[in-house]
Order: C-alpha cells, then structure tokens, then sequence
C-alpha cells in the first residue's frame, strides 16, 4: 500500500511516515498543498491521509484537486482542532476522519479499511 | 453612564473576548499539534526498541536524535502555555505600570503560528530598558494584535514583519515595518462602531500610516 502523509508540521509527517515503514506501509510525505499536487502528478497513492487545515491551500481544496488528477485515491482527514465544525467537515468530505494525536494501529487499520475493494 | 458610554464599553468586552477567544484558540490547535507530535516520536521510539529486541539492525543513534526532538517539541509547547499564561495575567489589573517592548513581544509570540501560516517571521525590538507606560494592558495587547492582523497581509518580500517600540509622543509608538502598499484603509480597525475603535479611544491611542516608509504606526498614552 502506497499513501501520501500531508500536514504542515514536517515533523509530524516525517515520523508517521517512518512509523508506517515499520508497519510494512511505504509513505511519502507532503508539508503544503503545492508539494502534495507536485507528488502525485509523478506517482499515484492508495490512500492520502491530509490535515483539514494548512496554510495556502486547505485540506478540502487541495483534496479536490488531488482528485482532479488521480480520481481513484482515497482519502483520511486528520484535524488537530477537534471543533464541531472540523468533525462535521472531515466526516462529509472524506472517506474516513481521524483526531490528532493518531493512535498507529487505528491508523494502519482505517488505511486498510479504506483501501479494501 | 451614557448610552453611548455603555454602547462603547459593551463594544471594548466583545472585542476583548473575541481576541481572548482567538489566541486560546490558536495556541489550543498549536499545542495539540505539538502532542501529536511527540505522541509520533514516543511511538517511533517504541518502534525502534521493538525492532532492536527482535534482532533487526537499527542504529541506536536514531533512538538519541527521537529524543532530542521529544525534548525541543515539549521545550516549544512550554514556550506557548507560558505566552498563554502570561496573557491570562494581563487582565490582572485594569491600569498599571507596563513594558510596552515586553507586551510586544508576547503578542508576537501569540502570533507566531498565524504569521508563520503566512511563511512571514515576527520580529521584535526596543530599548535596552524597554519602554514603561501605565495603561490598561490588556486593551493594550489586544491592539498589538489588530495592529499585526492589519499588517500581515501587507509584508513585503523580505516576509519580515519587524515591530519597534520607542518612547514617543506622550507615551510610547510601536511601529510596524516592512509593508507594502499600506493606505489609511488598513488602520480603520472594522470601522467606527467597532470594539477595536472603542479600544482605541479608552487607551488614547492613534493608529495612523506611513505610505513612504511602509509602517502602520500605532501610538498610546500614558495615562498616569
């Protein structure tokens, strides 16, 4: 399985990345929208797992466009506010929604899930 | 009281609580982010020691720099809770004796995830000795922000927001340098009915703009 990590915290990324690794899950990582557009434009993903807000261009943008260009992706929306409106957002534009801090297993498990034909 | 003095008043509370609200609110989101953070490095940690116990060869380095990233991210988060903090105590007495560089300062820390959003770096200075006023500090801080609300979407490309403060005037003056394209538009605050305007007006302060050098200059009374 191949995914995309996105957030603006580079360290966030970079270390969930490493930790799918150990999971068996290859992971690329994104800081902002611009680089995420530029990636998948060279290389498809299974699954691309995006903060709901990051500067420039935010989550549920950046998923359009995401889409625009490799329509077979799936998506997880990660939010770090936890607010009603996030939650409402995250649950009606993606295929799952996760709450920071991630719990690894959960993750690895909604990736599979999401991926599953 | 007047009507107009109750209407101005109830103006000043809004605003204060919208501001209070919004810097909770941001170093909530930016705190949060921090324990995700650390809450990745402490389960890569766990991961690394797992591997090693099972015989894999995994440098024992990477255990040592995980940790040092664990202890810069919580050093940042104590950083924010103290800026958090310390504006809570802002609010502890309605008039008194301030350093206006020190208010800047905070508020500029406050600021910082806002402005970094932006990829713009705050920067501040002022006198070896700050800059002393009596004034309420908490309209006082709240002003600071509107200020850098108003100029960030004017930095120039140097995306540098620099921030002065100098004694001046009857008080202090903080100016807010490297803008461009800066016009009398930018200091209006949401117009006069606003909470920010009726701050203003309590503090005896002034906002006014420098079109040549690029500055909104914001200027405040000592009330003492």
């Amino acid at each position: 399985m191949k995914v995309l990590l996105v957030d603006d915290e580079e360290e966030l990324v970079s270390t969930l990345a490493e930790r799918l690794s150990f999971r068996g899950v290859e992971a690329k990582w994104a800081t902002d929208g611009r680089d995420a557009v530029d990636l998948t434009e060279h290389e498809s993903f299974d699954v691309v797992v995006l903060d709901v807000k990051m500067p420039h261009l935010n989550g549920i943008e950046l998923k359009k466009k995401l889409e625009r260009i490799r329509p077979e992706m799936k998506f997880v929306f990660l939010t770090g506010h936890g607010s009603e409106e996030d939650f409402r957002i995250g649950s009606a534009e993606a295929d799952r929604y996760l709450a920071k801090p991630l719990d690894i297993d959960a993750l690895v498990a909604t990736l599979m899930e999401v991926v599953k034909p | 009281m007047t009507t107009a003095n109750a209407a101005c008043w109830r103006a000043v509370s809004d605003e204060g609580l919208r501001f209070f609200g919004e810097m909770s609110a941001s170093v909530s989101h930016e705190i949060r982010n921090k324990l995700a953070v650390i809450n990745e490095k402490a389960g890569l940690v766990q991961d690394i020691a797992v591997a090693m116990k099972s015989g894999r060869a995994v440098d024992p380095e990477r255990l040592e720099i995980q940790a040092g990233k664990i202890i810069d991210q919580i050093r940042q988060a104590n950083r924010i809770v103290g800026a958090l903090g310390r504006l809570g105590h802002v609010v502890d007495a309605t008039r008194t004796r301030i350093d206006v560089t020190g208010l800047v300062g905070l508020v500029a820390e406050l600021y910082g995830r806002k402005a970094s959003q932006a990829e713009i770096t705050i920067e501040t200075t002022g006198p070896l000795d700050g800059v002393s006023l009596t004034t309420n500090p908490f309209l006082l801080v709240d002003l600071i922000g509107a200020c850098i609300d108003a100029a960030l979407p004017r930095v120039d490309g140097s995306r540098l927001l620099a921030i002065a403060s100098e004694p001046g005037g009857d008080g202090a003056i903080v100016r807010f340098r490297h803008l461009e394209g800066v016009d009398d538009s930018d200091v209006q605050l949401g117009g006069e009915a606003s909470g920010a305007r009726a701050m203003l007006a309590v503090l005896g302060g002034r906002m006014t703009v420098d079109r040549e050098r690029g500055e909104i200059i914001f200027e405040v009374s000592d009330c003492e």
